[in-house]
Parts: structure tokens; C-alpha cells; sequence
């Protein structure tokens, strides 16, 4: 968790804001370090365990994180195997008409069933994570699918458990209006963009490569907040580093001061 | 322009509010129900993008029992076994029995939240069909619809907008809590009236319309008028007295073939040399080949 970035929006993991959907994106850079800031940001207990750090086997084993393997899960749809345990989230690769209504009813089924084992801690309000997006793109899934499969999460997720959402979504080309090839991931990126309550895109810097500044993070709360503006934008420049990431207003970097 | 839209669309009308990924227009859009509740209107919404919790959020509570929301949000495609209202309801019938269900004899306002979902599902055709009955069919007065101009190619957006007796664009403005709307209006006569306008929300939604965008311009060529005398402030005289402009005006350039000089060439005054030229027998003149003497 990057302590900077936690209070750039204003959360804490003892408080934060229920409902939300966020969508994290990126153009030509990598933007999965944010992932890893939500990941342990919402796995977060108490103060002990944030200088310990978070420790996802200990996570999953507790049954605090459950993991959908999509790729993997999915080459075992592809090419089947005799001893074939994998769930049925994956069953749209079968049949593209369906649309992702298996894959919704995965982190459904979680949530209702409640992977709660006897004397198991109550956990806090259900997170769906997804990373990345634009992978279902390239499985072959449409847009449109796609965008219906992340309207039932935030639906369910969201507003039915009060719960959060956060999706990666990847794009590689350049920002244009008209045809081109990756019009898909441009229309699923817009599509997300109206869905959503927070959007953090990251990009490389404008002028190039620099060692010191990896990119820039531009943050977008789009829902109304408390003292009544309607959307507002913040620009950051981040440097990623062993021990997490931090993110600075741009032209203060520390090498440049 | 804008306010006279929240006053009311005319009977039959249909209003679209074009919004995109950078400004949502679901703000504009909350705006018009409040308007439509505070006049007595009963309003349906066919909410598909947004909870009820969060389109009834910020609107005022006395009148808000006019407002009917009818849930397409929690299952638009059937994937539930209950679904409460799904996209391929969408036709005439299912809408004028929804409205019908709930409303008095009074025709109703419809909000649809938003048109782009349905266009995603249900293909452009159908939508205007629906929409152009639902308008001439009678329990429904108005409709109100919100498009994501950049989620479809620009035919869709501009058949549906075809439809339309009035579209308002919206766009961020250039400071950060206000927005610009480009509104177009047809009227009933044909005439067509175009209009750019900059707006903020207050906090119970109402519009505040702001100094129009064209102002800006007309103050720039003032600005641009005001500059032009570059000989005031200096510590030289760059000004002409009178007599200085009439002998300014009055001197001829060297250089200038004027017609005093041309005159002067052709008709060369007495005492001015002449040149007379008389060739004898030694000179080679020879009228049609002057080159004749050359060696080549």
C-alpha cells in the first residue's frame, strides 16, 4: 500500500468509501503497480499487520482473498484435459453468445456462499479486483460483453453489498477519434470511464523516458463529493520503487529539487 | 436558451443531452427532473446506468413521490430469474404499459438513463421506432434521454439526435465547476436555433447560466482596436504637421518612373544633346543579318 496514494484519495483502509467503482488504466505503460496498492490496501487489518506488511498465501489461506486464475483457467477450457476441475467461470470461451454471465456469477457465488469456515473473522465488505480487462478483449470477448460484465459487478457488488470494484483496463494506442486498430480497448476504456466513480490512468511522460519520473498518475473523481463540485482532476508523477511507489505534484520530484 | 428548456419541452418533444467521457451529463440530466418535479409532472426514469439511491440522490423530497423509477439497473439483460424491467422490453408497449401502470391520467415525462445502453442492445432502428411512437402514442408527453456521444459511431449518434427537437451538448468548461452546452432547438415551424452557453450547478441542481462564450470574443477585437497608435509615448516626434504631409505628399521618389519623366524622355527639350547617326560605306550595316560578319 502507498501511504502517499491513500491519502491523494483520501482513504484510509480503517475508512474509506463504500460502493465505489474504480477504474485504473493505462496508455502505453504499465499501471499493475496500482493494482498491488488496492490489493493491499483492502486486505489491510489493523495497524500490526500494516508494518508487517500484507501476506497474500496467509490471505488466501485464511480465506480472506479468493483467486480466479482467468488465463490459466481458461487454457484448460481450450484445451481439455481429462482430469478437468476448473470452474464454469470461464465457459464463455465455449460459447461467445452467452456473454460473460459465468464469469459474473463467480464473485456472486462467492459473496453468498460466504467462504467463511468455522470461527473464520467476519471480513469487511466484499472487493472484486480484476486485472486486467483488456485480456478478456483478446480472448476474444466483445466490447459490449465486456462493458455488460463490469455493469453487473458494479451492480451487485456495489450497490446491492456495498462493496468495492477495481479493474485494470489497458490500452496500447495513441488517443484518436475514427478507425483504428485498437478501437476496442478505446471503446471499452470510454465505456468504463461513464460507469465509474474514480479513475486513475496512468501514462508515460509526455516529453519521454526519465530515470527519476516513471510516468504520471492523472486522478478523476467523477461522483459528487461532499462539498459539491462535480468532477475533479488531479495530476501526479510517480517513481516506482522497491518498496512501493511515490507520487508527487508535478515538477517537485526530488531530482529535480 | 437553456433555462427556457428547463421550463419546459412543448408537448411531443424530445430532448437528447450529448455527454462524453471527460464531462457527464448525468448532472444536466438530474437538473431537468428536478425542473419537471417542481412544475407537477409525474416523471418516469428507465434507469439502466445508474441505482435508484444514486438518481434520486440531491433531489428535493417534497415532490419527489412524482417520481417513478423503474429499475433496469440491477438485471438489464435477464441473467437473474427475476428480472425487474429488461432492455428488450424496450419497445412501445412495454413503455406505455409501464407508464400507464403507475401514473395518473395525466401524460407523463419520460427519462430514459440512458439511451446508450439500449442502443448497445437493441439496434438503432428499433430505437427510433420505439421513440417516434412513444412520442405520437399519447401517455407520454415528453421524453428526456441521455447519450454517450462517444460510445457510437457517428451515424448512430446522429439518427438519434435526428429525432430529436432539441439536443444539448455538454462539455467541460474552462473552469473547474463550470461546463459549456452547445444547444440546438427545432421548432414546430421548422426554424432551427443554435446556441453556445456556459452553466454551473447550484447545490439543488438548479442551472445557473453564466456569461456566454461569444462575449469573450467580442471583448478580444476590442482590445485588438485600442492598440493601434504606435507614435503616442515616445520620447521622439514620429507625428506630421500639415505643411510637413502636403511636401511629404508633393516629393517625387528618384526611382519612380512617373510621367513627367516619361515626357521628359520622349520629347527632349531644346538645348539637351542630340545624337545624329549616319552610317557610312565602312560600316557593316547590313538590315537583315546583322551577324553576317561573324566567322562561326
Amino acid at each position: 500500500m502507498f501511504a502517499e496514494l491513500s491519502s491523494i484519495l483520501n482513504a484510509s483502509p480503517d475508512s474509506f468509501t463504500q460502493g465505489e467503482f474504480v477504474l485504473v488504466s493505462d496508455r502505453q505503460s504499465d499501471a499493475s503497480f496500482l493494482i498491488h496498492h488496492f490489493l493491499s490496501f483492502y486486505l489491510r487489518g489493523d495497524a500490526v499487520s500494516q508494518r508487517l506488511g500484507v501476506s497474500l498465501a496467509q490471505a488466501k489461506e485464511k480465506g480472506q482473498l479468493v483467486f480466479l486464475e482467468g488465463l490459466k483457467e481458461s487454457l484448460s477450457v481450450l484445451i481439455p484435459q481429462d482430469t478437468n476441475t476448473g470452474s464454469k467461470a470461464m465457459d464463455f470461451l465455449r460459447d461467445p453468445a452467452v456473454g460473460l454471465k459465468s464469469l459474473y456469477e463467480f464473485p456472486s457465488s462467492v459473496s453468498s456462499s460466504g467462504s467463511r469456515a468455522e470461527g473464520a473473522e467476519e471480513w469487511g465488505p466484499l472487493v472484486l479486483l480484476v486485472d486486467d480487462l483488456s485480456v478478456l478483449l483478446s480472448l476474444g470477448v466483445s466490447v459490449g460483453a465486456v462493458l455488460d460484465f463490469s455493469h453487473y459487478c458494479r451492480a451487485t457488488v456495489c450497490s446491492e453489498l456495498q462493496g468495492n470494484v477495481v479493474m485494470l483496463a489497458r490500452c496500447d494506442g495513441e488517443e484518436e477519434e475514427g478507425d483504428g486498430d485498437d478501437e476496442g480497448s478505446e471503446t471499452l476504456l470510454k465505456g468504463l470511464t461513464h460507469q465509474c466513480s474514480l479513475t486513475l490512468h496512468v501514462q508515460g511522460l509526455p516529453t519521454g523516458f526519465c530515470r527519476d519520473i516513471h510516468g504520471q498518475v492523472e486522478v478523476c473523481w467523477r461522483r459528487r463529493q461532499g462539498d459539491g463540485q462535480s468532477t475533479q482532476k488531479k495530476l501526479f508523477q510517480y517513481k516506482v520503487h522497491d518498496k512501493g511507489a511515490s507520487f508527487f505534484a508535478p515538477g517537485t520530484s526530488s531530482a529535480v529539487l | 436558451m437553456l433555462t427556457e428548456l428547463l421550463q419546459g419541452t412543448d408537448a411531443g418533444g424530445f430532448l437528447i443531452i450529448q455527454d462524453s467521457a471527460s464531462y457527464s451529463g448525468r448532472h444536466l440530466l438530474k437538473s431537468f427532473i428536478n425542473a419537471a418535479l417542481h412544475r407537477e409532472e409525474a416523471v418516469h426514469v428507465l434507469g439502466f446506468e445508474v441505482s435508484e439511491e444514486e438518481l434520486k440522490d440531491g433531489l428535493i423530497g417534497a415532490s419527489i413521490h412524482r417520481l417513478h423509477f423503474h429499475n433496469a439497473y440491477t438485471d438489464p439483460l435477464g441473467w437473474t430469474h427475476n428480472p425487474a424491467f429488461t432492455v428488450h422490453q424496450f419497445c412501445s408497449e412495454g413503455v406505455t404499459q409501464l407508464v400507464k401502470q403507475t401514473s395518473q391520467s395525466k401524460p407523463a415525462t419520460l427519462v430514459i438513463d440512458s439511451l446508450s445502453w439500449i442502443l448497445r442492445h437493441v439496434g438503432p432502428p428499433a430505437v427510433c421506432k420505439t421513440l417516434q411512437q412513444l412520442r405520437k402514442g399519447g401517455a407520454v408527453r415528453a421524453i428526456i434521454g441521455l447519450l454517450h456521444a462517444d460510445m457510437h459511431q457517428r451515424g448512430t449518434v446522429g439518427s438519434v439526435c435526428h429525432m430529436a427537437t432539441s439536443v444539448i451538448t455538454v462539455a467541460p468548461g474552462m473552469k473547474g465547476d463550470e461546463a459549456l452546452a452547445k444547444i440546438t432547438k427545432r421548432s414546430k415551424s421548422g426554424k432551427v436555433m443554435q446556441d453556445e452557453e456556459i452553466f454551473s450547478f447550484k447545490e439543488d441542481f438548479t442551472v445557473v447560466v453564466q456569461n456566454r462564450p461569444s462575449q469573450l470574443g467580442l471583448k478580444q477585437t476590442e482590445t485588438e482596436e485600442r492598440e493601434t497608435d504606435p507614435t503616442a509615448n515616445l520620447t521622439f516626434n514620429l507625428r506630421l504637421s500639415d505643411t510637413e504631409r502636403e511636401a511629404k505628399e508633393k516629393l517625387a521618389l528618384p526611382f519612380v518612373f512617373s510621367k513627367e519623366k516619361k515626357t521628359a524622355l520622349l520629347h527632349s527639350g531644346r538645348g539637351s544633346g542630340r545624337i545624329l547617326y549616319e552610317p557610312d560605306a565602312n560600316d557593316d550595316y547590313d538590315q537583315e543579318d546583322p551577324d553576317d560578319d561573324l566567322d562561326v
